[in-house]
């Protein structure tokens, strides 16, 4: 009898190469391990997970976030890796729903906490959090993400260390580019790697568009502007927001 | 007045962490533990003669000074005789005080010759000689005769060097027996996994953190030793092998401008010690086969707090330079 195994493989439906990562132009990203990419910007594919992960992987087999951005992507999601899909990554996110949310809080943390124990982190936008306590089932899988400018909480470090203060096991993932929309001189991506860089488990990188709407990738502006942060998280995996730069 | 005088007395770990604000309370109970200990454990042996080149080591945590609730209790007694010459202390004396031995490996609490220690590769150099020798090395602790046991570290040290005499070359023989060993490490875990020996979730938990904790802090002391000339190569290692290896990692960081991550690595490890401290988690762990372990809450954060040391591990060796192009130039042939 097969020995029952505790991780998740090297393949996909026997079309994935593991170990990939497409060479990159840019210095900064080509220099950093591991390296990954969100599935959010293949809008073209929403919901169709195994394509989602096969684009991935063509980026990074290192690291991954899979997005299920609006809420009716996450039972999807659920049944894809409950399937148990033979994942390369050694480092698997799940971006948690902050758009269309229509299931009571505790239902969608309920959810989110049945995500597979190879999932090794949930990051979740503070806005989307109505009662902190109503998270702690997510325990140390719970990653906060900075918010932007559009957002009316989670961008500075005090507010998120009111959130940190009810959910002390929780993670941080510095969105390099949100910190840079609300402080383009990078003092607020420093000052939030101060007060919150010991709980830091991944970096969310990318420039954004100029009207801040959406992610584009990384310019080479932006490249120079946020070296000096990215320097302070060499440990942690960075997920790429958009695709990668040429 | 002089700035550093603050915090000259202070060790690398607690610098690392005024610099970034992370405590390491685990770690800090841990050491004063592992002093205490070491205190009581002394004045238990009372007035015991010791012999002038003779040594008794603790190994293990007690050799990072990480004693926690459930660490065994492995030493040593290290001598500059021929082979089986008795020494005092001898090892009955000591197990009269000393708690007896747990392993099966016969591998420690009992007495070795740094003649037989240093007789290095083919079939003399088993599994319980290279242990013996690397872990005296790199993580043990003087629990009495502190001048024989770094006199004995200095001899095996002087062995290893023989015949290296460059300048600025981290000492190519020690790097290689240094990486045998971990690699032997994860291979005896493979093969203790497939004999169905227990524990297993506990054992892949001690691969990742402890294990690692050692292994590299043996190799950045080697490999800094690319700062050094050949003359002075074997007090260097002696010096840098006398602290924890948790400091010889922090001051790692901190001489490489990896400050935050190195507060993250060793603050993953200093939860991993808390975790290993709370005896339910540390049953939880010895409880689980490999079949339902990532199914487990408990080791599910014990394995992702083991790839956050790993992590940080690999981007002090890979992000920041000269490290970068030692672990390139000499790591892999």
């Amino acid at each position: 009898m097969a020995r029952p195994q505790p991780f998740p493989g090297l393949v996909l439906d026997g079309r994935l190469r593991a170990a990939t990562v497409r060479p990159l132009a840019r210095e900064l990203l080509a220099d950093h391990h591991p390296l990954g990419v969100s599935t959010g910007y293949m809008a073209t594919r929403r919901e169709d997970w195994a394509t989602l992960v096969r684009r991935a992987c063509a980026v990074s087999s290192f690291a991954v976030e899979l997005s299920a951005l609006s809420e009716r992507e996450l039972p999807g999601l659920l049944a894809f890796l409950a399937g148990r899909p033979r994942l390369p990554f050694n480092y698997l996110s799940v971006h948690a729903p902050t758009k269309g949310l229509r299931r009571p809080e505790g239902e969608l943390v309920a959810l989110l906490a049945s995500l597979p124990g190879h999932v090794d982190a949930v990051v979740v936008h503070p806005d989307a959090i109505r009662h902190a306590e109503a998270w702690r089932p997510l325990s140390h899988r719970l990653v906060l993400e900075n918010m932007d400018a559009r957002k009316p909480v989670g961008q500075r470090p005090g507010q998120l260390a009111e959130l940190f203060a009810v959910l002390p096991q929780a993670g941080f993932c510095l969105d390099v580019a949100h910190a840079a929309a609300v402080d383009p001189s990078m003092r607020l991506a420093h000052a939030l790697l101060d007060a919150h860089g010991a709980r830091l488990r991944q970096v969310h990188l990318s420039s954004l568009r100029r009207d801040r709407s959406s992610h584009v990738a990384l310019t080479r502006r932006d490249e120079a502007r946020f070296r000096p942060v990215l320097r302070r998280c060499p440990d942690v995996p960075w997920i790429l927001e958009a695709p990668p730069p040429r | 007045m002089d700035p550093r005088g603050a915090t000259a007395a202070l060790t690398a770990l607690q610098r690392l962490g005024a610099r970034t604000g992370e405590g390491f309370p685990a770690l800090a109970a841990a050491r004063e533990r592992t002093q205490r200990r070491l205190a009581d454990a002394c004045a238990a042996l009372g007035d015991v003669d010791v012999d002038a080149d003779v040594t008794v080591a603790l190994m293990g945590s007690w050799g990072r000074r990480e004693l926690t609730s459930g660490s065994d209790e492995d030493w040593l007694v290290v001598h500059r005789r021929p082979a089986g010459a008795p020494v005092r202390p001898g090892v009955q004396e000591l197990s009269r005080v000393l708690r007896p031995p747990a392993g099966a490996q016969e591998i420690f609490n009992r007495a070795v010759a740094v003649q037989e220690l240093v007789r290095f590769g083919l079939d003399a150099d088993d599994n319980a000689n290279m242990t013996q020798r690397l872990l005296f090395l790199l993580e043990s602790v003087p629990l009495l005769g502190e001048r024989a046991h770094r006199d004995a570290q200095r001899a095996i040290l002087a062995a290893y060097l023989e015949g290296d005499r460059r300048d600025r070359r981290p000492p190519r023989f020690l790097l290689n027996d240094v990486v045998r060993y971990w690699r032997t490490i994860a291979v005896d875990f493979e093969g203790k996994a497939r004999q169905g020996t227990r524990k297993w979730a506990l054992r892949h938990a001690k691969l990742r953190t402890s294990r690692t904790i050692l292994f590299a802090g043996g190799l950045l002391p080697i490999l800094g030793c690319h700062h050094v000339v050949a003359d002075e190569v074997l007090d260097f290692l002696l010096e840098a092998f006398s602290d924890p290896p948790t400091d010889r990692i922090a001051r790692a960081f901190l001489e490489h401008d990896a400050a935050d991550a190195g507060a993250r690595t060793l603050g993953a490890y200093d939860r991993f010690l808390a975790l290993v401290d709370d005896p339910a988690r540390r049953a939880r762990l010895e409880s689980l086969d490999r079949g339902a372990a990532l199914g487990d809450e408990v080791f599910v954060e014990a394995r992702r707090l083991g790839r956050e040391v790993q992590q940080g591990l690999l981007a002090l060796l890979f992000e920041r330079e000269p490290l970068r192009r030692l672990v390139r130039q000499y790591l892999v042939f």
